[in-house]
């Protein structure tokens, strides 16, 4: 039980340091451990099939991608960057608190939730899931990407532009 | 498909009208104009072809009883007719008296909705529909006198509050008919005269005399017949609005309630008529502009068919509406030739005019032929109807037919003075160079004298055909089924050719006495007691609408104290605190997306307390 | 098949970037053609069933789980409207061909998104499809040219994400509570009550609320909307903002909560506290797009309020709403985007007496602005009329009267756009000011056109939603 809280303690400290540090690389970094820590957690509550797509998805895919596009970013000049460290605890330091403040008080109010744990229907194959079960789900997806692409497409070329 | 012909009635100008609106008027401004001719035209065949039928036509509307019926009974049908003859002469006429003014465009659009609206009015058989178009032509109105923009809004504002306020009664009336008569179906209605019913009635009668231009609504008309084109003159008070306001005061006297002679209601009636003929006259008499002495000239005519609607006895009923009709056709006529004379001569000043007579021959005889009509002389129509109004004006009370006899004496004594002064005598200015009116103008003057003529020594054609009918079985057992022909009592022939020679000799007095046609009636004007009364007329003080100010004007300043608060409730503490309001939320709102996500964040775990809270986390 | 719905617009997508260069300034008018196809499509009684023989063997190869009923034909009809009208806008005041391109592009893919939402029913698709039309209007916002378009897109999609946790939470939680995620698992879930199932419902609605713009959960709307180029905001505002948020509350209103509180009464305190909170702040703004953003969130109060009465007239008056405020708010963002092309300023405090200059413009805004102050007897009256009727037939009158109070507010700054902008005489420096060209006008006319058409033929169309049933 022990280790399962530090587990999850260390994944939100993760994610708090990827939204909170000031270089993109590192954000993308945060991210990826927070994915990483995240699947372990999949994988010791026995979702086996879940854990493998978040850690290569998220963890490896998705970081792939992120890097990819900073790389088309301009890096921050220094004043940026000093700028940046200056005012970000005072830009967000409600934000945390705030979060961590409700998680205590929701975990005072005594909802007394029955928790019933549904193990998933038919057969957990993640072709039959994706392909016969979810298959609009999938279309969306795609179209997320498309959306994605024409979105990269647009922006850089408008900033290719706006730099000239 | 045919009683479909009624809503075209009412749609084919209301189209033209916005044809009209709609067109360039650089390009082609002769086209305003000519359209409403044509429209005009099209209109009349069509009331012609619709004349012999009794369509009716329904479709649910709104609800609470206002529904869209149209209705073409005998009375409406005529109506309808004399509507699209006289807005087809009028239109003809000022396709050339109005080609070239610039607001031709306007006026001619406005020209083709009052048409179109009073074709609905006239065929409406609901209240409500019918208060509607009503109400329409109080804009259509308004807009008219005010198409020319600069000077005219005066005047126009005048009508529309006069003509307004009588509206406003009007809707009153309808309100509190309906409620008497737990329905809005005009041909469903018919009450007696009692309590309400005559305070229904009463305000039912204002407004139709306030269309129809009765006194004490009378006052802006004088006013418009200076500032307004001709052509609206002729129109509007000239025929239009005596048709419809009669019209409806016909149908509210013979059909929505029950009049008889012996309620006050009838003596009510003639006595607004008696006092309009006889006042509005005496103003007549002693105008100097040829257009306000034909203004003043036919809010008097109006009198007569109030005061033969009101006798309640069918040959004074059957004398009113006759005298709308020929009154609608010599008064149009006297406009016309208003008209022509302002072109040509370029004044309606009578001190200016004189001995046009030579110069423009077939608009002189016209106009002799309409002043004799108006003047109640045989054989035409004029003398026919007034005889009728007499006849049933005597049965009810010798003091109603005096007046009345009183008021053709005045209006003899007028036009022979008007007649004079402008067509006759020596030319005060001789120097302009006069010719007769160009052929459209002079036609439509030539088909109303023509009309006169017909209209009276044919008076069996109007009688039988058009207004007898109207009142279907009350005809039987009077004088033998009709009026038509020449009047049987001898007695008031007589004296009315005894008034007549009267008016003359006053006429070769007066001009012996000033030596100028204008001057014939100077000895009326300044006789004693009279002339102190004409003086307050000239400086306005006897207008009812001045009066209306004034007192307006004294109870407004005794209310605005108690306004002044009551407004600083709404504008000032009720404004201020919506704009505080705004202005503390506005600031909230500082573009910090931070402090959004707070907020929406705070709001989600409001929703899921409340919602604990309500479902009271259940086992 | 209303398969074609999803599959027509992305395959166009897909299609449009194979053309060559200088065909590309077809894709604006293919994507309008889809768009009218679309509209149409609306009006086919159950369209989900018709069967094009062909395209058969394509609907046994997708398993894709649509429905489409009342709700979702008037999702589509106001899409196919509102869609239409952008591409028009976007035709005169985008300058680039490429910029068109691409708008056409993205608006494709939005209304594969906002189809989508309008056709799911399950949880999760729903969430997938919000997702689609989020990313594909951030981008539109972002595209823009002027000034604070990317704070716009920015607070968007910023708040965007927050939805998208909030609606993920609640998934996760009703998977647990209920084991399944579709829109009848909810409502066996919520009928018994059980405390979880609740809190899950709780948190999807304040997902919706995020991206309804419903107050608290609004602090995006008003940047997103200013800053937007000008067929952005016609679009948005028109139907994707509704479509994602307010349309997802239509639909679990009608078949989820089922008129049981504490869903009814969350709907009631939202809505009204939105529709109170838009009219003031739209009071006193000096921007023309800001206040119509606010009077937008107000509006949309409206339409979340009437789910809160009786339930049936509810549905039907919310529909309505809904369907006014598409044609109403899209036309005047069209107004906006006139006056912003000829002035070059949307300052509210640098106009005056554009009457006389752009009479069409004024005109149809004059129309617009009274149907959404709900004048009769112009749509938006009706629909006004029915939501305070389905709430007095609940007996929530204290909702019923704030709903009745606002309306004055609406009017008052209504009244004070129009007098500000249109009324009075021109000043000097708009003497030069025409007004827009026709290609900007037509989407206007038409959209006003529809606006009186309902007003005044309300008691027909009344007969026909009724019998088509929400």
């Amino acid at each position: 039980m022990i280790w399962f809280t530090l587990l999850l303690v260390v994944l939100v400290l993760a994610a708090l340091w990827a939204s909170m540090t000031t270089t993109l690389l590192r954000s993308t970094l945060g991210l990826a451990l927070a994915s990483a820590l995240l699947s372990v957690v999949m994988f010791s509550m026995g979702a086996t099939l879940a854990a493998v797509m978040e850690l290569s998805v998220c963890a490896g895919l998705i970081s792939v991608v992120l890097v990819s596009v900073a790389s088309l970013t301009r890096p921050r000049s220094i004043q940026e960057e000093l700028a940046s460290r200056r005012s970000r605890l005072r830009r967000i330091w409600p934000l945390p608190l705030v979060l961590i403040a409700a998680g205590v008080a929701l975990s005072f109010v005594h909802a007394p939730v029955d928790i019933v744990l549904h193990l998933p229907k038919g057969d957990g194959d993640v072709r039959t899931v994706l392909w016969s079960l979810r298959q609009l789900d999938l279309f969306g997806q795609i179209l997320i990407l498309l959306a994605g692409a024409l979105g990269v497409l647009v922006l850089f070329r408008k900033e290719a532009k706006d730099d000239d | 498909m045919t009683p479909l012909l009624l809503i075209l009635a009412i749609a084919v100008p209301a189209a033209a009208g916005l044809l009209v609106l709609l067109l360039p008027s650089r390009r082609a401004p002769w086209a305003p104009a000519a359209l409403a001719a044509l429209t005009c035209a099209f209109e009349l065949v069509l009331a012609v072809y619709i004349f012999p039928h009794d369509f009716a036509f329904t479709w649910p509307w709104m609800g609470f009883g206002a529904e869209f019926a149209v209705k073409l009974s005998r009375f409406s049908a005529f109506i309808l007719l004399g509507i699209a003859t006289f807005s087809f002469l009028v239109t003809a006429y000022s396709a050339v008296s109005m080609a070239k003014a610039p607001s031709s465009r306007r006026f001619h659009a406005w020209v083709l909705f009052t048409v179109a609206l009073s074709a609905g009015a006239v065929l409406a058989d609901n209240l409500i529909l019918f208060l509607v178009f009503w109400e329409g032509l109080l804009l259509t109105l308004f807009a008219m006198i005010a198409a020319e923009k600069t000077r005219p809004f005066a005047t126009a504002v005048k009508a529309f509050v006069i003509v307004g306020l009588t509206d406003l009664a009007l809707m009153f009336g309808v309100m509190l008919t309906g409620h008497l008569a737990g329905t809005m179906s005009m041909s469903a209605i018919r009450l007696p005269l009692d309590g309400l019913g005559a305070v229904a009635f009463l305000l039912l009668m204002i407004g139709a005399m306030g269309k129809a231009g009765a006194m004490p609504f009378h006052s802006w008309i004088p006013d418009a017949a200076v500032d307004a084109p001709l052509p609206f003159m002729a129109l509007l008070p000239g025929s239009l609005e005596k048709l419809l306001g009669i019209y409806f005061l016909a149908r509210v006297s013979l059909d929505l309630f029950i009049l008889t002679p012996a309620s006050w209601v009838s003596t009510v009636l003639m006595g607004i008529g008696a006092a309009t003929i006889l006042l509005a006259v005496l103003m007549a008499l002693v105008q100097r502009d040829y257009k306000k002495l034909l203004a003043y000239h036919a809010i008097s005519q109006v009198g007569y068919m109030i005061l033969g609607i009101g006798t309640a006895l069918p040959v004074g009923i059957v004398g009113g509406l006759f005298h709308m009709v020929n009154n609608a056709i010599y008064k149009s006529s006297l406009f016309l030739s208003a008209g022509a004379v302002e072109k040509e001569a370029g004044t309606t000043d009578l001190r200016e005019l004189g001995g046009l007579g030579r110069s423009m021959p077939i608009t002189t005889i016209c106009f002799l032929i309409a002043a004799a009509s108006i003047s109640g002389v045989p054989p035409f129509n004029g003398f026919f109807s007034k005889e009728l109004v007499y006849d049933g004006a005597l049965e009810r009370g010798w003091i109603f037919y005096a007046i009345a006899l009183a008021g053709s004496f005045f209006t003899a004594a007028s036009f022979l003075k008007l007649g004079h002064a402008a067509f006759f005598g020596k030319p005060a200015n001789a120097k302009r160079t006069v010719k007769e009116a160009p052929w459209p103008m002079l036609l439509p003057m030539i088909v109303l004298a023509g009309l006169c003529i017909v209209f009276g020594v044919a008076n069996s054609l109007p009688l039988e055909r058009l207004i007898q009918p109207v009142l279907g079985t009350a005809m039987k057992g009077a004088h033998g089924g009709t009026f038509a022909g020449f009047p049987t009592n001898m007695l008031l022939v007589g004296l009315t050719a005894g008034v007549l020679a009267l008016a003359v000799a006053n006429h070769a007095f007066g001009v012996h006495r000033t030596g100028r046609g204008i001057g014939a009636v100077d000895h009326i004007h300044h006789a004693p007691g009279l002339s102190s009364v004409y003086k307050l007329q000239a400086t306005g003080a006897l207008d009812p609408y001045r009066m209306l100010g004034g007192i307006v004007g004294v109870a407004s300043r005794g209310l605005y104290a108690l306004d002044r608060a009551i407004d600083w409730v709404y504008s000032g503490l009720a404004a201020q605190s919506a704009l505080a309001v705004s202005w503390v939320l506005r600031k909230a709102h500082n573009g910090n997306v931070n402090r959004y996500v707070l907020w929406a964040l705070a709001g989600a775990v409001a929703v899921v307390l409340a919602v604990l809270a309500v479902t009271g986390g259940g086992r | 098949m209303s398969d074609l719905l999803l599959l027509v617009p992305f395959v166009a997508v897909v299609l449009l970037y194979l053309l060559p260069k200088r065909a590309r300034t077809a894709g604006l008018w293919i994507a309008f053609g889809i768009l009218a196809l679309e509209t149409a499509a609306a009006f086919i009684d159950r369209f989900a069933t018709i069967d094009f023989g062909l395209l058969a063997p394509l609907g046994k190869l997708l398993g894709f789980h649509l429905a489409t009923d009342g709700l979702s034909e008037l999702v589509i009809l106001c899409t196919g409207l509102v869609g239409m009208a952008a591409l028009l806008v976007a035709r005169r005041t985008l300058e680039d061909e490429n910029e068109k391109f691409l708008f056409a592009n993205l608006v494709l893919v939005a209304v594969v998104g906002i189809n989508g939402i309008a056709m799911v029913r399950d949880l999760f698709s729903l969430y997938v499809f919000v997702e689609v039309t989020a990313v594909a209007t951030f981008i539109l916002i972002a595209a823009g040219r002027g000034d604070h378009v990317f704070e716009g897109a920015w607070k968007y999609i910023f708040l965007s994400v927050v939805a998208s946790v909030l609606m993920l939470t609640s998934l996760g939680f009703f998977l647990l509570s209920t084991g399944g995620i579709t829109l009848d698992a909810a409502r066996t879930g919520l009928a018994a009550n059980a405390p979880l199932a609740w809190i899950a419902m709780a948190l999807f609605l304040c997902g919706l609320f995020v991206k309804g713009a419903m107050v608290p959960f609004h602090g995006w709307l008003a940047d997103a909307y200013t800053a937007a180029p000008a067929p952005v905001s016609v679009f948005m505002a028109g139907i994707v903002t509704k479509a994602s948020g307010i349309f997802a509350l239509m639909r679990i209103a009608q078949s989820t909560l089922g008129g049981a509180t504490p869903g009814r009464e969350i709907l009631l305190v939202v809505g009204a506290v939105t529709i109170v909170v838009g009219a003031f702040l739209s009071l006193t703004q000096t921007n023309f797009k800001r206040m119509l953003a606010y009077s937008s969130i107000s509006q949309m109060g409206y339409i979340v309020l009437a789910l809160g009465g009786d339930l049936r007239l509810g549905i039907l008056a919310a529909g309505l709403h809904f369907f006014n405020h598409a044609i109403s708010k899209s036309q005047l963002f069209a107004n906006a985007a006139a006056i912003e092309k000829q002035l070059g300023t949307l300052d509210m405090d640098e106009m005056g007496g554009l009457g006389a200059r752009m009479p069409v413009t004024a005109g149809t805004s004059a129309v617009a602005s009274l149907s959404i102050a709900g004048l009769p007897p112009l749509a938006g009256f009706w629909s006004k009329l029915l939501i305070v009727l389905a709430l007095w037939n609940a007996k929530e009158y204290a909702f019923a009267a704030v709903a009745i109070l606002a309306s004055l507010v609406t009017l008052a700054y209504f009244l004070s756009l129009q007098r500000r902008v249109f009324f009075g005489k021109p000043l000097e420096k708009w003497a030069g000011a025409r007004e827009a060209s026709v290609g900007l006008l037509v989407p206007a006319v038409a959209l006003a056109l529809i606006t009186i058409a309902l007003g005044v033929g309300f008691p027909f169309a009344l007969k026909i939603l009724m019998g088509g049933g929400a």
